[in-house]
């Protein structure tokens, strides 16, 4: 197709705006923090910050911890979102619209509150121990709040939508015709789930995925407040580097690793849907 | 054209929205303060207000904690338009190290001899004046803890683990009660009739006992709302805390006792200082004067928001219970901050190494 001047003038002209917002706020601080990573306040360049990070055992547990719950985090949104998404690109507009908004509720509520509601449910006195001890189920509360359980949780709570969200998204698009031939040519629901549903729906899946991931190993205030202080994260060791040690070239190398991860998490995501198709 | 007049009347507003504040603006001088955004409301009827119709000026706030503000303070350098800020002495002593601020003129606050030796200048380098003081010591469930909690070590007794917490090391508290621990586990190993001596800073017998102390914890906190809430819930039965917290604390409504342990309570002055990048110097004496008079501490002490440094002020005995004052004063000890700013680093390597266990 051959592209009129006109149009091409256009398509700068309504692209330009988003294009320097990302590049003035994005792209450029980025390439800054890149560069206060390997070149240090005393000049020179050097990976010396990489290799100090891997090095220390303290961060090599909190990067682990970290990814470790981001993925766990993004398999039971997966999981649990799947069939709700299923269901909902079904329905009738007017219904679907309604259970939408339903799922987007938690992004709606201030996430101190919403942690906070969170402490209250888990906690000693909380509903889930005043159930279990009216039950005779145990003798003394459990604890469940300051542990990794309760920052998969919360964090599971705050990303689901994320997840749904791109799914529904991604099915509404898949016409009935191709559920129903698949139907007549002899596969039960299962197979047709797992052999059109999901190839289909997997622009859906990679975008949540990493919207999921990258927000879960990014979070502050669940884990901060569900983990507590002594569970510490990637986004939490990063405050100590920036504004507790007021160490910039620390700060920056772990803020480049964690970039970088959630970068890495989503090519592998790509190249899976790619090889599924 | 009907739409002109409309045109005309939005242009007419739009232009005086523009320039009615600037032509304001130019009588009346601006004084940017960086501060804690806790009981805005409080000091803005306490001492922004009486001071901005005193000296026919706006105060304008930055909030944030200390951390944040020293941030921003690092990033802006000669370039901020913060004139005055409030600090933990940690703070304000990064801060000096770093020449982000100007030292005050003590010819210039007539208040300054009313104030507690230790708050005049805190840091010797007059890099601030310390006007209110926190301490920093236990509290615990008396309904729920058979052995009454007298001292520091006590956070290492068997009968309390699961229900312990302790300030962060990142905190301003943090290192102070790693410290006073040392002492408390110092003064165990005493003969009878020893005295003890100086402070430990390298607080070695502290770190040993960190694993058995980290133990012991549900969790650490980094901010004292976190440790009301954490009593609220029944999560944590003992802790270390500051005297500011305790109007919080008693609203949880369970039995809980304060107790100054034998060791000894930590004070810590908060301080206000005047920023290198500051042109509005002989304004910003006159806010430091302003918070250290006795009307404004007095004020500050009633609603139970800062304990006084002005000497000058008497406060009812209910009142003063609830502070850092009367007797709590003498028996407080103040942390050299150079001496602590110098490990954090190194602390916080060491600390975390215990808590990823």
């Amino acid at each position: 197709m051959i592209r009129r001047p006109n149009q091409t003038r256009t398509v700068i002209l309504l692209v330009a705006p988003a294009f320097v917002f990302v590049l003035v706020f994005f792209v450029l601080p980025l390439i800054f923090l890149l560069s206060q990573s390997v070149l240090p306040e005393d000049g020179g360049f050097t990976l010396r910050g990489y290799v100090d990070f891997f090095q220390s055992r303290v961060s090599r547990v909190v990067y682990l911890r970290t990814l470790k719950l981001g993925l766990i985090v993004t398999g039971i949104c997966v999981l649990m979102s799947y069939p709700a998404a299923f269901v909902l690109a079904r329905m009738p507009v007017r219904r679907r619209s309604f259970l939408m908004s339903l799922v987007i509720l938690p992004l709606m509520t201030n996430a101190v509150a919403r942690t906070f509601a969170w402490l209250i449910i888990l906690g000693r006195r909380g509903m889930i121990n005043q159930t279990l001890l009216s039950l005779d189920l145990v003798e003394n509360p459990l604890r469940f709040i300051f542990t990794e359980t309760a920052i998969v949780l919360g964090l599971a709570q705050l990303f689901l939508p994320l997840m749904v969200l791109p799914l529904v998204s991604a099915m509404e698009n898949i016409p009935n015709d191709v559920l129903e031939a698949a139907r007549s040519l002899g596969a039960n629901r299962l197979t047709t789930f797992v052999r059109i549903v999901v190839p289909l729906s997997s622009d859906g899946l990679v975008l949540g995925a990493t919207l999921v991931f990258t927000g879960s190993v990014t979070a502050f205030v669940t884990p901060a407040i569900l983990g507590g202080s002594r569970l510490l994260l990637m986004s939490t060791l990063l405050r100590q580097k920036a504004v507790i040690l007021f160490d910039q070239h620390a700060a920056a190398v772990v803020a480049v690793v964690m970039i970088l991860t959630t970068l890495a998490v989503n090519l592998l995501l790509r190249v899976l849907r790619v090889q599924q198709v | 054209m009907r739409s002109q007049p409309l045109m005309m009347l939005l242009l007419a507003v739009l232009v005086l929205g523009l320039v009615g504040p600037m032509a304001v603006a130019q009588d009346t001088q601006t004084l940017t303060v960086s501060i804690w955004g806790f009981n805005l409301d409080v000091l803005e009827e306490n001492v922004f207000a009486p001071f901005e119709e005193m000296h026919n000026v706006d105060i304008v706030l930055d909030t944030g904690n200390n951390s944040d503000r020293l941030a921003r303070l690092q990033a802006e350098g000669e370039n901020t338009d913060i004139d005055v800020v409030h600090f933990a002495t940690q703070f304000t002593y990064l801060a000096s190290q770093e020449d982000l601020l100007q030292p005050y003129n003590p010819d210039m606050l007539e208040n300054l001899d009313e104030v507690y030796d230790w708050a005049q200048d805190p840091l010797g380098n007059q890099a601030g004046v310390g006007y209110t003081v926190n301490s920093l010591s236990l509290i615990y469930r008396s309904d729920l803890i058979e052995t009454e909690i007298t001292s520091w070590a006590d956070l290492l007794r068997d009968d309390v683990a699961g229900f312990v917490s302790i300030p962060e090391m990142s905190t301003t508290f943090g290192p102070s009660t790693l410290i006073m621990i040392d002492r408390a586990l110092a003064m165990g190993e005493m003969d009878e009739g020893e005295e003890l001596g100086e402070i430990n800073y390298d607080a070695d017998m502290a770190w040993e006992a960190l694993p058995q102390l980290a133990d012991n914890l549900v969790t650490t906190y980094i901010r004292s709302s976190a440790l009301t809430t954490l009593v609220q819930e029944e999560e944590v039965w003992v802790a270390p805390y500051a005297s500011f917290a305790i109007g919080n604390l008693i609203n949880t409504g369970h039995d809980l006792s304060t107790v100054i342990p034998e060791e000894g309570a930590v004070g810590q002055t908060n301080m206000i200082s005047i920023t290198a990048a500051s042109d509005q110097v002989e304004l910003a004496h006159a806010y430091i004067d302003w918070f250290i008079s006795h009307d404004v501490q007095l004020a500050e002490a009633l609603d139970l928001i800062d304990s006084p440094v002005n000497a000058t002020v008497e406060l009812p005995e209910d009142i003063c219970a609830l502070l850092t004052c009367g007797e709590m004063l003498d028996t407080m000890i103040v942390l050299d901050q150079a001496q602590v700013s110098e490990r954090l680093e190194d602390w916080l390597e060491r600390w975390n190494e215990v808590m990823v266990r």
